[in-house]
């Protein structure tokens, strides 16, 4: 057996491309979460805002949120695997770039075009406007998601080739030696093991995802070669989900990494903890059919499939991430600062954002429940307690003034805000799933109403703790690229 | 040079020439070119290797000083993506059967304007520029294998329906199987690139 114990490293300040990833996270998740607002405010009825406008916010507040995670995530992982392996820069701000192109292009086209046919494009929506938009501002949203996908297929590659470079492969990436031969300890890190199985499990979406936008723009312009739509759901659904699954893999990155700064224990790359990784990156790839459960159209097997993968994947990385977490604080005397706060806060967003899938992953529970609010309940969870926090703790490590600053009453009260906040808005969503309330409708029964109402004000409270966040992060940026301990150490430890 | 590789490379070059007279050979040709799928899928790419395989047998300094006048590995790359790209197209496989004119032509610019550049440039290449050749290429395979599988008209006027589509559905699963296949180099840790300069055996791996 490998003996594991904690070897300090010196704390690295971000590179100025990390702070541009996470200036530009900041402002598009406010804008973005305000557009949330706005579409709960009109499902309310506080606004009348009209339906052209809800389905174009909404188609906006989807592309926008999963691009801007992406981007959170990426400059998390990437933070903290150059630390690890040689990355290159260049491509690292391509990919921003790029993004930021591709942004436009979906703006352009859902602003002026009036494309509104949902972040999923699913088809044959885009391509039937029925007068409603262009065939140009449909080409354009999936012309944007083209380029953005591109960037992030660069991005991906270097990793790759960086992790290649280092430790011999990818498999090696993953611990298969340690996995599968004696466990002699040089397993690579936490955070060099989550970025190659989302390396790997994006690298698979991305190219699904693209060769499905390309037969979709064919399609757009030569109605005539036609597009078998459950064959299109099937791949918009596996790049869709595989890339927004792998968004909360990067963040984790952030809980492996700094967590143990804090109580000294190292963050073990042990073979459950390998296992768990390896599991969920063929998982990851299988578990997509939890949405196609109500197409009857498709063969039997493969709706199975879905539901017992759904359930397998649920677990591994979340417990073994849980229990590790647990290890590096149970009676350490941690203490408690936002990030450290925020991180730990985040595991639980998770697991609880987690459940609702699985029991929705039921195919007798989905007949009901699918296209309620119930999703949209499930996914807001894990996402904003779950990935959002992990962003928003890293943010408050890299701007901490030093080792032992305390957090004013305002940060901690802004904490404790987001968490009701968040809980309030999403119980309120999946309590309106348990009453059957559709989704994506912008205009909703009286009998909703009180729910959308009730989400409303929780919604504005998650708000006002998020501008604190960004406020804090933005008024300190300065020490974000700076080399100096930011962790506190626990009692136990500090002297 | 090691007497034993240039040995090594005589005897390839012998082998792959008289692969490619063997290809041009009529009966070959009729062969080959009676099916779609054997005309795009067999004979074409074998083209495209035997340049490749071929290419590597040149010597690293000469293929060096190639590449530094001719403005490095980008042009080749895009000039490798334009030939085969126009080899994509129906009506080049038209007119490769019709007209002996462009039939020498497809045997001449296969290997020379395809396998050659890409030899050259997949040296300089790391494994951001393969693995964004090698993606949008399998995901452009995808694509032309369903826009044969499709396609509401006959595409060539000398295959039938039924070949353009199974020449499709050759493409797609030509496409699945390369996709799973380069994924598998990267797992056991092939293609980094770029190749050392002074390396012998040329551009030495495919992925
Ligand atoms: C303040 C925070 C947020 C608010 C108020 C908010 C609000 C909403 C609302 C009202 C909907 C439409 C629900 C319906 O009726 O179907 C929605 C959908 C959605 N939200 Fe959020 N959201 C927030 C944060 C996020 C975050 C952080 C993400 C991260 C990825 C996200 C991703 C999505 C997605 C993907 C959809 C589905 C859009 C569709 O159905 O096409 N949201 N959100
Ligand atoms: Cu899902």
């Amino acid at each position: 057996m490998a003996s594991y114990t904690y070897t300090p490293t010196p704390d690295q300040g971000a590179k100025a491309s990390v702070v541009a990833y996470l200036v530009v996270s900041c402002v598009v998740l406010l804008l973005m979460m305000v557009f949330g607002l706005l579409m709960r405010l009109e499902q309310s009825q506080f606004t009348a805002i009209g339906g052209l406008w809800f389905y174009k916010i909404m188609t906006l507040h989807g592309a926008g949120m999963v691009g801007i995670v992406a981007i959170a995530g990426a400059a998390i992982m990437w933070h903290f695997l150059r630390q690890y392996v040689e990355l290159s820069t260049g491509i690292f701000v391509a990919n921003l770039v790029i993004f930021l192109i591709g942004v436009v292009m979906i703006l352009a086209s859902v602003l002026i075009g009036d494309f509104h046919a949902a972040w999923t494009f699913l088809f044959p929506l885009p391509g039937t406007s029925m007068g409603m938009w262009s065939q140009g501002a449909a080409a354009l949203f999936m012309g944007g998601l083209l380029v953005i996908g591109v960037g992030f297929v660069l991005l991906h590659l270097d990793i790759a080739r960086a992790i290649i470079k280092r430790y011999g492969g990818l498999g090696r990436g993953l611990g298969w030696p340690q996995l599968f031969g004696p466990d002699d300890g040089n397993a690579p890190p936490p955070a060099v093991v989550a970025s190659t199985m989302v390396t790997i499990v994006n690298l698979v979406g991305l190219v699904v995802g693209a060769s499905i936008l390309v037969m979709m723009l064919v399609n757009l312009y030569v109605p005539t070669f036609e597009i078998d739509a459950l064959l299109a759901k099937g791949m918009i659904y596996f790049f869709g989900h595989v890339f927004i699954n792998a968004v909360i893999y990067m963040a984790v990155i952030a809980v492996y990494e700094i967590l143990p700064r804090y109580t000294q224990r190292p963050w073990k790359s042990n073979k459950v903890f390998l296992a768990s990784w390896t599991a969920s990156t063929i998982m990851v790839m299988f578990i997509f059919p939890h949405h196609l459960l109500m197409d009857y159209a498709f063969p039997k097997w493969f709706l199975i499939m879905g539901h017992i993968i759904g359930y397998l994947n649920t677990f591994p990385i979340l417990i073994v991430t849980g229990y590790g977490a647990m290890m590096i604080v149970y009676r350490s005397g941690i203490r408690w600062d936002m990030c450290s706060r925020l991180l730990f806060v985040s595991l639980f967003g998770w697991a609880v954002g987690a459940m609702p899938a699985f029991i929705d992953g039921t195919i007798t529970v989905n007949y009901v429940m699918h296209n309620t609010l119930w999703v949209p309940g499930h996914f807001h969870t894990y996402l904003l307690l779950g990935m959002v926090a992990m962003v928003f703790g890293f943010m408050y490590y890299l701007v901490k003034p030093d080792e032992n600053a305390r957090d004013s009453a305002i940060d901690v009260a802004a904490f404790w805000g987001f968490v009701i906040g968040t809980m309030g808005f999403t119980m309120s969503f999946l309590y309106s799933g348990k009453e059957s309330v559709p989704r994506r409708y912008a205009e909703h029964l009286p009998e909703w109403v009180p729910y959308d109402r009730i989400a409303s004000y929780f919604v504005i409270l998650l708000l006002a703790s998020v501008l604190v966040f960004v406020f804090r992060f933005l008024t300190r940026l300065g020490l974000a690229g700076r080399d100096y301990q930011r962790a506190s150490l626990a009692r136990s430890i500090a002297t | 040079m090691k007497l034993t590789s240039s040995h090594y490379a005589a005897r390839m070059g012998f082998g792959l020439g008289v692969l490619y007279l063997l290809l041009a050979t009529p009966v070959a040709r009729d062969w080959m070119e009676a099916s779609m799928s054997r005309h795009m899928l067999v004979q074409m790419p074998l083209l495209v290797v035997i340049g490749i395989l071929a290419s590597r047998l040149l010597p690293t300094h000469w293929q060096n000083s190639v590449l530094a006048h001719l403005g490095g590995a980008i042009p080749f790359v895009v000039v490798a993506l334009f030939a085969s790209t126009y080899w994509m197209l129906p009506r080049a496989l038209d007119a490769a059967l019709n007209d002996p004119v462009a039939e020498v032509a497809k045997f001449i610019s296969l290997p020379l304007l395809v396998g050659f550049p890409l030899v050259l440039a997949w040296r300089r290449l790391t494994l951001i520029g393969r693995g964004f050749v090698w993606t949008n290429f399998i995901s452009m395979l995808a694509v032309l294998g369903w826009l044969y599988i499709v396609a509401p008209v006959r595409v060539c006027n000398s295959y039938l329906v039924n070949d353009q589509e199974s020449a499709g559905w050759y493409m797609v699963i030509g496409a699945v199987l390369l996709f799973l296949w380069w994924l598998g180099t990267l797992f056991v840790g092939g293609g980094v690139g770029p190749d050392k300069p002074d390396r012998n055996g040329t551009g030495t791996s495919l992925a």
